[in-house]
């Protein structure tokens, strides 16, 4: 009999403490909702960059100190004096009328700062804001969890939550520029992937009061330096589309029980970190054929956001894999999954199945193109 | 999928392959390479800049204080004076006469990567609308720079021209690596492919491109070790320096920033340089120099805007500048794809392998057809029968060009009819036979000749778009929005950038 689910989450990641889900590993979710060894690994609250640098590929991911202080800088002027500057853009530049306003920190709860407190703390506040019965307009650093892949994993956004005529809007507050009313679009759908799972998350919690989802609006409000200047500019982002996908992605996701029970007995990602001198006293050898158990679905994309991308690179380069090269070649060459594959049937040297009978036509017909221009001989007959 | 299976390919033979003859951009003899770095998190925050015409003659300037209004402006004036001498020297050599004249050259900028063409582009879009005097007066050749910045980034949009470039999209465009678009955009994993250094295999190259300590990242971000390890110390000794009022250490610390940006940039503008000589051994496509002209009729027409006083570029295309400038880009990359498959032999074959376009030898043909047109004139419309390989995916209608026939021919599908594998094509030719009632001998196919045909882009009037006071309500501004009518905001040469002392 099998351990519950729990108890293999709890193996997998070993001795480490738990991490809990972030901005990175959310984006990760919209863009690669398929990858085992990614899901496994977050559901597990591994440490990704620390599992990727022991087996030999450290993630990029370092933050510029300019970039942390500036973001820093930005989101506390913009809460300082109980949201002054934020109200200030929601008046002005949303032209939203906002009566009196009640701030509330969540942050900390009588000294008491644990998930679960803040969590239940978050909740109380939130349901009686919904039935009428709080005082709060402006909710700040509430604690959510939502669901992903059957597992409860706990939310902390540093953003605002505030109600207006009844519904709850989610505020994102970003560093990156909106310059003459547009901001770019990569991060603008990052930053509003994470409020969508907030947007869900809270939609979550109210449902359990019998709530329905239309008290959580989806449209989102963006808050972000206006031009090149450090002021704070503000903007409706609507994320319905973003929503429902998000929903999708997360009612889709193969139930993190189901991944676990395909896993060998006794797997686990534990690097057996040194109390004293804080190294890994797991051999990467081991480690390193601990993660080739479970497959992962690499795409150069992950570059952008994953901290075990350049292990995946590695891995899909040793089995010849054509997500090295990226959508537009993959999407061109349907069907077919490695380089050996591509060249073989382009060349005429292995039978193609079935499927894949109009693919090798045209990747003879190609071949033969290139055949003729380069020269070559041996670009089939 | 000819160009799909170069990079399956290369990423066998850990080789780069061409796929193209030609290199379709227009290569500067005197291009100005421009290698711009910013400062991580703010926005539009200048570090530095490499720049210069040859790899030995550079100059580098550096912001010792991002984050300081004046520095940046500082900054602005110095890399506008050498951009702008650069830009001056092509407004000497007018040809032509009157309202067609133009000059005979263009200037082209290049930079590392589209993050590059970025930077440049926030630089213009905070010095356009400063102003050379009142109380905020900058120095004279900001706005003008701005301005030149913004008109370069735009014309970069725009398909097949050459004033503006990224390296590594010139490139990529001519060389199929075994890695991803987005990792081509890394000029360093790029060059690591196209010409590993002396005694490196392409993977060890590889490495090292994406390790930072041995090549820096081509910008404009710099990397977040050196950010942190070496770049913001050096700048709080700055700062320090500079609060303290030494003279002596204020140079120190300087010169030493200076060195410490030198080190990160070197390694990129080296490559830069020997990017271009490789591009440079690769020869120009026939219509580059034709699409050229189109850039010196462009830059002479912005000159001249710029001679007679013009506005700096709006914030925003109005509603109908956006329509017109979307008519312009799309048209521009219709011919810019046409023109290439027309010179190109491998891009040919690309478009041949995805239908849309295709070749074969000619199976019969009726050079007497005649047919009368509405005017009632007599005309020869031969029609041309050919057996071709290609997975043809065009229809009935389709107007066609050949680089196989002489200029000026021209033809429309009549019929596509699968037979067997090959398929059969009947074209009726349209043009390009002369103006007598037989066809020039040599303008209508043979039986037995090969010969290619892709689709024509065909001519197009230019569309016609209301005047600017006549924009429809749907697409005016409402009442409460901004009045984007004005070219120039009023408070633009008071807006914030960067930090007062």
């Amino acid at each position: 009999m099998k351990a519950p689910v729990d108890d293999r989450l709890a193996a997998l990641r070993g001795s480490a403490k738990r991490r809990p889900y972030n901005a990175r590993s959310l984006a990760a979710l919209e863009n690669n909702p398929r990858c085992t060894l990614r899901a496994l690994l977050d559901a597990s609250g591994s440490d990704k960059a620390a599992i990727a640098e022991h087996a030999g590929y450290p993630s990029p991911f370092g933050q510029s100190a300019f970039a942390f202080a500036r973001g820093n800088a930005f989101e506390a002027m913009v809460k300082d004096n109980g949201c002054a500057e934020l109200l200030r853009v929601l008046r002005e530049t949303l032209k939203l009328t906002l009566p009196e306003v009640a701030y509330l920190d969540l942050n900390d709860v009588g000294g008491d700062g644990s998930n679960e407190t803040r969590r239940d703390r978050t909740a109380e506040v939130l349901l009686q804001a919904a039935q009428g019965t709080g005082d709060g307009t402006l909710f700040d650093h509430p604690m959510l969890y939502l669901e992903v892949g059957g597992q409860e994993a706990f939310l902390e956004p540093d953003l605002v939550a505030f109600r207006i005529d009844g519904r709850f809007y989610i505020v994102e507050i970003k560093s990156f520029p909106i310059i003459d009313g547009q901001a770019d679009p990569a991060q603008v759908r990052s930053a509003t992937t994470q409020a969508c799972a907030y947007v869900i998350a809270l939609r979550a919690l109210l449902e359990e009061a019998g709530i329905g989802p239309e008290a959580v609006s989806d449209t989102v409000v963006l808050v972000a330096p206006k031009d090149f200047t450090n002021r704070p500019t503000a903007a409706f982002v609507d994320a319905r589309k973003q929503v429902s996908a998000l929903t999708r992605q997360l009612a889709r996701l193969e139930r993190i029980s189901d991944l676990v029970d395909l896993l060998p007995e006794g797997l686990t990602f534990d690097l057996d970190i040194d109390k004293d001198d804080k190294r890994p006293r797991r051999p990467a050898e081991e480690l390193a054929e601990a993660l080739e158990q479970v497959p992962a679905t690499y795409r150069p994309d992950c570059l952008n956001h994953c901290e075990m991308a350049y292990y995946c690179r590695a891995r899909a380069r040793a089995e010849a894999s054509l997500d090295v090269l990226g959508p537009a070649v993959r999407e061109q060459l349907g069907g077919i999954d490695t380089v050996t594959m591509a060249l073989g049937l382009a060349r005429g040297q292995l039978t193609p199945t079935a499927d894949q009978s109009d693919m090798a036509a045209a990747l003879r017909h190609a071949a033969r193109l290139r055949a003729e221009l380069t020269g070559e001989v041996g670009g089939a007959a | 999928m000819l160009s799909a299976l170069a990079h399956v390919e290369a990423m066998e033979t850990l080789e780069v392959v061409h796929q193209t003859e030609f290199r379709h951009r227009r290569l500067s003899g005197r291009p100005l390479v421009i290698i711009p770095l910013t400062m991580a998190g703010e926005a539009g925050a200048p570090l530095a800049a490499m720049v210069g015409t040859a790899k030995r003659d550079m100059t580098l300037l550096v912001v010792p204080q991002p984050r300081n209004r004046d520095q940046r402006f500082t900054f602005a004036a110095e890399l506008g004076q050498i951009v702008m001498r650069y830009i001056d020297s092509y407004r000497q050599d007018r040809r032509g006469d009157g309202e067609r004249s133009h000059y005979s050259d263009a200037p082209q900028i290049l930079v590392p990567n589209h993050g590059g063409i970025k930077a440049l582009a926030d630089l213009g879009r905070m010095c356009r609308f400063r102003s050379a005097s009142g109380p905020y007066a900058v120095p004279d050749v900001v706005p003008e720079f701005g301005m030149w910045l913004t008109f370069l980034v735009d014309t970069s949009e725009q398909a097949g021209t050459s004033m503006l470039m990224p390296v590594t999209a010139m490139l990529s465009e001519h060389w199929a690596t075994g890695q991803s678009t987005l990792e081509d955009q890394n000029l360093a994993s790029l060059m690591a492919w196209i010409a590993p250094p002396d005694g490196l295999s392409v993977e060890q190259a590889l490495a090292d491109a994406e390790n930072p300590d041995i090549c820096p990242p081509a910008g404009p971000a710099t990397s977040p070790e050196f950010d942190n390890r070496h770049l913001a110390p050096a700048i709080q000794r700055f700062d320090a320096a500079h609060t303290l009022g030494d003279p002596h250490d204020l140079a120190t610390a300087q010169a030493e920033l200076r060195d410490l940006v030198a080190e990160q940039v070197k390694p990129t503008w080296r490559m830069m340089w020997t990017a271009i000589s490789l591009l440079r051994s690769v020869p120009e496509a026939p219509r580059t120099a034709k699409r050229f002209e189109r850039d010196c009729v462009s830059f002479t027409s912005y000159s001249d805007y710029r001679d007679a006083g013009g506005f700096p570029q709006r914030k925003r295309d109005t509603a109908i500048g956006a329509a017109q400038r979307l008519s312009r880009l799309e048209r521009a990359l219709a011919d810019f794809e046409a023109d290439m498959a027309f010179d190109d032999p491998f891009v040919l074959a690309d478009r041949r392998s995805a239908g849309e376009a295709f070749a074969g030898t000619v199976e019969e043909s009726v050079p007497g057809r005649m047919v009368t047109t509405a005017k009632n004139r007599r005309v020869p419309r031969p029609y041309v029968t050919l057996r071709t390989d290609d997975p043809v995916r065009l229809a009935a209608g389709t107007k066609l060009i050949s680089p196989s026939m002489p200029a000026g021919h021209k033809a429309v599908i009549a019929s596509v009819h699968p037979d067997g594998d090959t398929t059969l094509v009947t074209v009726e030719v349209t043009g390009g036979m002369g103006r007598s009632r037989t066809p020039n001998p040599g303008t209508v196919p043979e039986p037995g000749q090969r010969l290619a045909y892709l689709p024509d882009p065909g001519w197009r009037p230019t569309p016609v778009f209301p005047a600017s006071d006549h924009t429809p309500w749907t697409h005016s501004p409402g009442p409460d929005e901004p009045d984007t009518d004005s070219a120039v905001p009023e408070d633009a040469a008071a807006e914030e950038w960067g930090h007062e002392d």
